[in-house]
């Protein structure tokens, strides 16, 4: 008996173009019902326009998109009772409180009865319910951005960089709450540009660079059939051991100006490595050795590092 | 369009500006300043007594006299300038702006007409004057009348033409009784194009449209919840403005149903322009000079402050297409000569206006980001 899979999103050759920029070069791809799907890539690679022609911001130059059976560009109005948007900088009335902003947003969807108190639990802003919004930190922001994406109890959530500039207490906070949607069964459209966040939370991840998709598949069978090496990092070591690793033949490559990370194909090579700095009297103040991680993978695949600043850029992609 | 839903925004725009009493201050405060400071000026014009510098040449009774009797009306308050002083440079030097210069030889002259009827006796009084001051020529206008009733009266013979004041009104209004009409149509176009630009620019820039976008709300649902909310802070500022007005200034004006039309009409049409402007201009600083490049000219031109009467013939022509000019004339219409007829001609042609901007403002205003 064959399985048959419910899409919830399908994408077909989808083309966007302002002008002469071609910012989504006819990509194509499916999200399964239930599924967490995180487009990763760098700042201006086209994930925000995939996403905001998805969620109905947006209108395609070419291509399809059927979102829950039906074309996202003819039944907009049908379309925005099922879904839930975290728009990319996300922002609200500055004067209007939490509950007050659940309570404005829940109107909007008529007909629906949204638990508001139960989402300002779901989010964690119980305390802050009666805070106004301009008193809200960046995280506490993003977290009612999420409780706002939920308030028609949609089926599809998308959630455009929602941990993109807040600090990695706050970033961690909004995992959980998003973890928490991943365990209610909600199909969850997810971008970002920390490879870390995909890895986490998503089941699927289709790496897009140039607005085109260079990779896609769950985040450990990406790292497994792209990389065959483990990763050392001597962080903080001094010039020289710099220069011991390179004359050994690797290729050492510096990062965060203080660590230096060296590609290794057995764990015999982080001890030839270890023996040497040792031998050559040079110095570092400590060693990790892990797995690759989707950041080698684009790495690999396009020759450019997807590292990017904490605070993180914005911009239309 | 779905009742629930502009409830829901015309809550949260009350709220936003309830809380931000600062702005909401300053949003009632500018059109009572404007009144307090027009009416004052104006007030004390019903009742205007101009500086008058006299150099009498003469020093004879008879000049003395005369001066006197031109002090009575209480028109002028005089100041006399010695004689053996050079008018012109009197002006200059004490910064006035005319002298009336009263020659030798004023008393002979007319008693020789007067006593003697030698029609070939006359006296010519000279005015120097600084010709870049606004009130010469009122001045001038006003001592022409009184030496032209000094002629009439030496002559002995009653004047053939005589003149009659006759007002259309029943009672005499006083000008600030026009003014405020017309600074009630001005605030509300203010608050309605502005207020309109500023949030939704503002909302715009912020994202807040964006995700607005992505739920069931329509741009008949946003227009119109914004039109109530501009109606309401317009009400609460008319009342202010009239509070105001009849504290200070004891108007008396005629407040009927005409006032809540035209408060509404007005409020409907401008809220419908700063929909256009804000499709059009992107950013919040080109939205603002866009709508004061709007609302400016039309403050001036459409008898706001003046009547267009005092323009050139092409201005008037000009002002007569402005909807303001409208607004001013059917609230001036209902609120000081309670004339319906001219209301209603001017609610039907502003009406007529805001329905069609209403509805441009609806396909202006924009939610998705483009194609």
């Amino acid at each position: 008996m064959t399985e048959v899979t419910e899409y919830v999103i399908e994408v077909d050759k989808l083309t966007k173009r302002y002008g002469d920029l071609l910012a989504v070069n006819d990509i194509s791809f499916t999200v399964n019902k239930g599924e967490v799907f995180a487009l990763l890539g760098p700042n201006g690679a086209g994930k925000t326009t995939t996403v905001e022609i998805m969620d109905t911001i947006r209108t395609p130059t070419s291509g399809k998109v059927t979102l829950l059976g039906m074309d996202v560009t003819k039944n907009k109005h049908d379309i925005v009772h099922r879904i839930g948007v975290l728009p990319q900088g996300f922002s609200s009335f500055d004067r209007i409180t939490v509950r007050e902003t659940l309570q404005y947003y829940s109107r909007l969807f008529s007909g629906m009865k949204s638990d508001v108190d139960g989402l300002i639990e779901l989010v964690n802003l119980k305390d802050k319910a009666k805070e106004q919004y301009k008193n809200l930190s960046g995280g506490l922001r993003q977290r009612l951005g999420i409780a706002i994406a939920l308030v028609n109890n949609p089926e599809v959530v998308f959630l455009d960089e929602p941990t993109t500039g807040l600090d990695p207490r706050a970033r961690r906070e909004v995992w959980e709450v998003l973890q928490g949607l991943k365990k209610k069964g909600k199909t969850v459209i997810l971008t970002t540009h920390y490879m870390e966040e995909a890895e986490l939370l998503a089941d699927t991840v289709a790496i897009i660079s140039k607005g085109e998709i260079i990779a896609m598949g769950p985040p450990g069978e990406l790292i497994k059939n792209n990389t065959n090496y483990l990763v050392l990092t001597l962080q903080s070591g001094d010039e020289s051991v710099f220069g011991v690793v390179h004359k050994m033949g690797f290729e050492p490559v510096l990062s965060n100006h203080k660590d230096i990370k060296v590609r290794v194909e057995h764990t015999d090579d982080v001890l030839k490595i270890l023996n040497a700095i040792r031998d050559a009297g040079a110095l570092y103040r400590g060693l990790d050795v892990r797995n690759p991680n989707l950041e080698e993978v684009f790495l690999k695949m396009t020759g450019e590092a997807l590292l990017v600043d904490s605070v993180g850029g914005k911009g239309k992609e | 369009m779905n009742l629930r839903v502009v409830v829901a925004n015309l809550f949260v725009k009350l709220m936003s500006v309830y809380r931000e009493k600062t702005a909401m201050f300053f949003t009632i405060a500018f059109p009572i300043i404007l009144i307090l400071v027009f009416g004052t000026i104006f007030m004390s014009q019903d009742n205007v007594e101009y500086h008058l510098c006299v150099q009498d040449l003469d020093q004879s009774n008879l000049s003395a006299q005369s001066l006197k009797s031109m002090q009575k009306d209480g028109k002028f308050k005089i100041t006399m300038v010695s004689p053996d002083i050079n008018a012109a440079q009197y002006i200059r030097d004490k910064k006035v702006n005319l002298v009336m210069v009263i020659p030798k030889g004023f008393e002979r002259s007319l008693t020789q007409r007067v006593m003697l009827s030698d029609l070939k006796a006359s006296v010519t009084i000279t005015y120097v004057y600084d010709p870049s001051s606004s009130s010469v020529p009122t001045k001038i206008q006003i001592l022409n009348a009184v030496l032209a009733g000094i002629n009439q009266k030496i002559s002995g013979k009653p004047p053939v033409i005589l003149s009659v004041e006759k007002s259309i009104l029943t009672r005499k209004y006083r000008f600030i009784e026009f003014f405020v009409p017309g600074i009630i149509a001005m605030a509300v176009m203010s608050l309605s194009l502005f207020g309109t630009v500023n949030l939704n620019t503002e909302l715009r820039q912020k994202g807040i449209i964006r995700k607005l976008s992505t739920t069931p709300i329509t741009r008949t649902d946003w227009i119109l919840s914004d039109i109530l909310y501009q109606f309401i802070i317009a009400l609460v500022s008319t009342t202010a403005m009239l509070l105001v007005s009849y504290a200070v200034f004891d108007i008396s004006l005629n407040i009927d149903a005409w006032l809540l039309v035209f408060i509404l009409l007005d409020v409907f049409a401008f809220v419908g322009i700063g929909m256009i402007l804000t499709r059009f201009a992107r950013e919040a600083q080109s939205a603002a000079a866009a709508a004061n490049a709007i609302s400016f000219p039309m403050m001036f031109l459409s008898g706001s402050f003046f009547p267009i009467e005092l323009m050139p013939g092409f201005l008037q022509t000009i002002s007569k297409i402005l909807p303001l000019y409208y607004v001013n004339e059917g609230l001036r219409a209902a609120m000081v000569f309670e004339d319906n007829m001219t209301a209603l001609r001017c609610s039907v042609i502003i009406g007529a206006f805001a329905s069609v901007v209403f509805i441009l403002g609806i396909l202006a205003t924009k939610w998705e980001e483009g194609k």
